[in-house]
């Protein structure tokens, strides 16, 4: 208290700050002396810590360096890098394997874009400055996925790897500088284009035939339905009538196009559509089980929490009994009778029904994620809706969802990490991921009981990076999303 | 959820002052009160029945048809419907359980499944529980290097699959790791000392075990008898020490009762246990006596624990700063030492905001050592596997696993459940 003015108001200090994610909160400057003195010796336990510490750190450094850059037999994972990635995919093939890396690439930056357009369309018409990260700033947070590619590359030793690394990067680079610049009434027609280059990236290797086309033709008639939009505005009946038929048109005529004409005019034969080994099979199993996943899971979160008892029941059973079995259980029944469920005539193929089980594990999860979205939405927002006339199914569409679906997206990148973590089970029922192709590594005569270790600790280094970006990524998001703040 | 707030499908083209009175459903709608009632296929009360009966007849028919497909298929494959398998012999090893008969029924060998489970798990939690407040509290650690390591730790275990972690420890630090072979295992034991306290090689690890004799129960039940009157004489000291405020000694004084009762028991029964020393058997290939712990084992549950622990770390870290700074900075104004003020004011509130989410990892980590099956760890679900592949049926079997895990989180959920109502009762 100032001993002058007995009156002057007493600092409280600022207020409580939330539980922020780096335990030293903000950080202070403090020149290396003082630092050094006030971080790391400010009293006789935390000196006797930080030597104990430093001695102990210094020799393990020095023993994992060692072990790392000098003893370590490399070997295994340099003479079976391909395999780690890519399995016994046909080799003669493997175009299609980078085409599809450039192109979904560029599906991943043209995304991005088109958020960030996005973001600053809804910034700007609210009459809020947006700002943007640096590029550098970008670079460091991704450091752990750069220090994965760095050290394929290098392993790799040829050049081949860094030229489809510099092009996957470059197009999704420029593709994001592009999406980020579209004006508003575009973002909708791009998204469209964004879905319409991933199903293209699918096809790369699953062949030009079959039903992905379908959904080609959908992206491109939800593109011309957007452009077609106003912004914001609803439009008339009329209006709204002309824009469904052409893009109906749209529709019919694009998919006559790609179903019709370009089979018969361009080579269509791809390699099956979950041909997928090595590490391919962890990255892609998790995200397509997790695609798959999102629209049942929400459903049975709407079921879950609707008025509805029989729907409530039914929705709450399959979630807990899903969540009770751990998800190696639901991959057995994958692995031996998954089929016998359905009167299939042609038995799929075992990633196909891995993904089925991992598809219907994943629901049950993000049912509860969105079920808690659902819950932290106000009732005033559904009682406002109510009260502006909105039908129910309209208010749980435009009121709700987006508000809770915004305040899930940490918690699905977190699910999607610990989905991507459980790829690595598809190894018990004999799948091809990395981790079985480690073993199929040290069935080669050449690495039997060699260099054990040194596989492992690649695997782990794969694994490591991908989940430590995202979920460096999905606190960001988090912090960003504000959403422990209301 | 909030009460009965029902928001039934009305139909979209309804006029909204009609609609808003229908949707509070404790009042009749205005049209029946009038008496031209509204019509069936538009009456909400009609149409919620129809819309529920509709969803389960459909659920329902989509089971019924996949169950027909499953016992059609299942007989078209020769594989029976019925669970008779149960009582049939086992006719396998269980790995590094020579006491199991390979001629007991499948069922027995089901209970060794759930016995290695359960036993992996415990272990893999007490290393969690430790580990992960250990790691907890360094987090929130002043000494910068101490917060550091810590991190590491956490962002180092919790990003790599808990798979991985257990070939890691199985192969790479096991069986092809820096452990010798059984023959030259190395031994511990206390100087002067023939028997040994540790023998350590890639496959097995033997420590002393107590085994024990006739008279065993007896002594049992002085040893029950004996925690709960340390229990009481623990509860006892805290009353006296609450209204003396003199410090109670409680450890000391709990530890004093129980062992006094406890050495009293043992004599007076006539020492019915005693220490079992492991010992390298003769022809090197075994280890006799004491307690064998193999490499499933030690890598199930090191592994778990050490993966498990990063993520209670970080429910420990979030807790403690879930506890008001002003609950720190009165512990310190009335001049608690660090250690006082995290042992008295921050950790019992903390713990209690931890508890729901801790236990759901145990939940995990009792589920995750049915990745035991990779370091061949004779778990439920890996002798469910074996035996599959000794020619069981899947079905049944993994219906059995599915529903041995499944009653097993139901349990720790619903008792979860009661504790989250008690503590939120305690708190309003």
């Amino acid at each position: 208290m100032d001993p002058q003015n007995p009156y002057a108001p007493v600092d409280l200090g600022t207020e409580e700050p939330l539980p922020s994610l780096e335990p030293e909160g903000p950080r202070e400057h403090l020149p290396p002396g003082r630092w050094i003195r006030k971080r790391l010796f400010n009293n006789r336990y935390n000196s006797l810590l930080t030597i104990v510490l430093v001695t102990v750190l210094g020799f393990a450094t020095y023993r994992v360096g060692r072990f790392l850059f000098v003893t370590a037999r490399w070997d295994p994972v340099v003479t079976n890098l391909e395999n780690f990635m890519i399995g016994r995919f046909p080799r003669a093939e493997r175009w299609r394997v980078i085409a599809q890396v450039i192109l979904w690439a560029a599906t991943i930056g043209l995304g991005w874009g088109a958020a960030v357009a996005g973001a600053r369309f809804r910034a700007t018409q609210s009459g809020v400055e947006y700002l943007e990260d640096r590029s550098l700033a970008k670079l460091r947070r991704y450091w752990a996925l750069v220090a994965l590619v760095v050290v394929l590359l290098v392993t790799a030793g040829t050049l081949g790897p860094a030229v489809v690394a510099i092009c996957s990067v470059a197009a999704g680079a420029g593709l994001q500088k592009l999406g980020a610049r579209v004006p508003g009434r575009w973002i909708g027609a791009v998204w469209a284009l964004v879905g319409a280059l991933g199903v293209l990236g699918f096809q790369i290797v699953s062949g030009f035939d079959g039903l992905a086309w379908l959904w080609t033709a959908v992206f491109v008639a939800a593109g011309v339905n957007s452009m077609l939009s106003q912004r914001g505005f609803p439009d008339t009946r009329r209006e709204r009538q002309t824009r469904l038929a052409a893009a109906a048109a749209v529709f019919i005529a694009a998919y006559c196009i790609y179903a019709l004409l370009l089979p018969a005019l361009i080579e269509t034969e791809g390699v099956g559509w979950d041909n997928w080994e090595g590490f391919r099979v962890n990255l892609l199993a998790a995200a397509v089980a997790t695609v798959l996943a999102f629209p049942l899971g929400l459903l049975l979160a709407l079921a879950r929490r609707s008025g509805f008892p029989a729907l409530r029941i039914m929705a709450t059973a399959y979630i807990e009994l899903i969540r009770g079995v751990p998800l190696i259980t639901l991959l057995l029944m994958a692995q031996y009778f998954i089929g016998f469920f359905l009167n299939t005539s042609t038995p799929l193929s075992l990633v196909s029904r891995a993904l089925a089980a991992m598809t219907l594990f994943t629901a049950a999860y993000i049912a509860e994620i969105v079920r808690g979205g659902l819950q932290a939405v106000p009732n005033g927002q559904v009682e406002a809706g109510n009260a502006i006339g909105l039908s129910p199914w309209k208010t749980t569409r435009l009121i709700v969802l987006p508000q809770a679906l915004r305040a899930v997206i940490p918690a699905m990148v977190g699910q999607f990490i610990s989905l991507f973590k459980d790829t690595s089970l598809l190894y018990i029922i004999g799948v091809a991921e990395i981790l079985k192709i480690r073993e199929l590594v040290h069935a080669q005569p050449a690495f039997r009981g060699y260099g054990i270790a040194e596989t492992l600790i690649f695997v782990m280094f794969a694994f490591w990076a991908v989940s430590f970006t995202m979920s460096r990524e999905s606190q960001r998001l988090e912090r960003r999303l504000g959403v422990g703040e209301r | 959820m909030g009460g009965r707030h029902v928001v039934p499908a009305a139909p979209a083209d309804r006029r909204p002052n009609e609609a808003s009175v229908i949707r509070n459903s404790t009042q009749p709608p205005p049209g029946e009160e009038r008496g031209n009632a509204v019509a069936w296929h538009r009456n909400i009360r009609t149409l919620r029945i129809v819309v529920q009966v509709v969803a389960a007849v459909a659920v329902l028919g989509l089971l019924a048809w996949m169950g027909s497909n499953l016992i059609t298929n299942l007989q078209r494959q020769n594989i029976g419907t019925d669970f008779g398998f149960l009582d049939d012999p086992t006719r396998f090893q269980i790995p590094f359980d020579d006491g199991f008969d390979p001629q007991s029924p499948v069922w027995q060998m089901v209970l060794v499944g759930l016995r290695n489970t359960f036993l992996a798990g415990l272990i893999g939690i007490l290393i969690a529980s430790a580990a992960g407040l250990i790691v907890g509290i360094a987090r929130l650690s002043s000494n910068w290097l101490v917060a550091k390591v810590a991190q590491v730790y956490v962002e180092t275990f919790r990003n790599i699959p808990p798979l991985v972690i257990i070939i890691f420890f199985g192969f790479a630090i096991f069986t092809y790791g820096p452990f010798p072979i059984l023959s030259e295992a190395t031994t511990f034991s206390w100087p002067g000392s023939s028997h040994s306290l540790l023998i350590l090689s890639n496959r097995t690890w033997g420590v002393p075990s107590i085994v024990t004799a006739a008279g065993a129960g007896w002594l049992g039940i002085a040893l029950v008898a004996g925690a709960a009157a340390a229990y009481l004489v623990g509860r006892w000291r805290t009353r006296r020490g609450d209204r003396t405020g003199r410090p109670p000694h409680r450890v000391v004084w709990f530890l004093a009762t129980f062992l006094v009762i406890g050495a009293a028991a043992f004599f007076i029964t006539g020492k019915p246990a005693s220490m079992s020393w492991p010992v390298v058997s003769e022809n090197l290939r075994r280890i006799d006596g004491g307690f064998v712990l193999n490499y499933g084992f030690i890598s199930v549950a090191l592994a778990l624990g050490l993966y498990t622990a990063s993520h209670i770390a970080e429910i420990i870290r979030g807790s403690i700063q879930a506890v008001p700074k002003g609950q720190s900075e009165a512990a310190n104004a009335i001049a608690l030492s660090a250690l006082q003020r995290y042992r008295f004011v921050v950790l019992p509130q903390a713990l209690r905001i931890a508890v729901p989410p801790t236990i759901n990892q145990y939940l995990n980590l009792v589920k995750n050592t049915s990745l035991g099956i990779a370091v061949a760890y004779a778990e439920v679900t890996a002798l469910t596997l074996s035996s599959i592949g000794n020619g069981r049926p899947a079905p049944q079997s993994i219906a059995i696993l599915m529903v041995a895990y499944l009653s097993f989180s139901l349990t720790i959920s619903l008792i979860l459940n009661m504790y989250n109502r008690r503590i939120q009762l305690v708190e309003r």
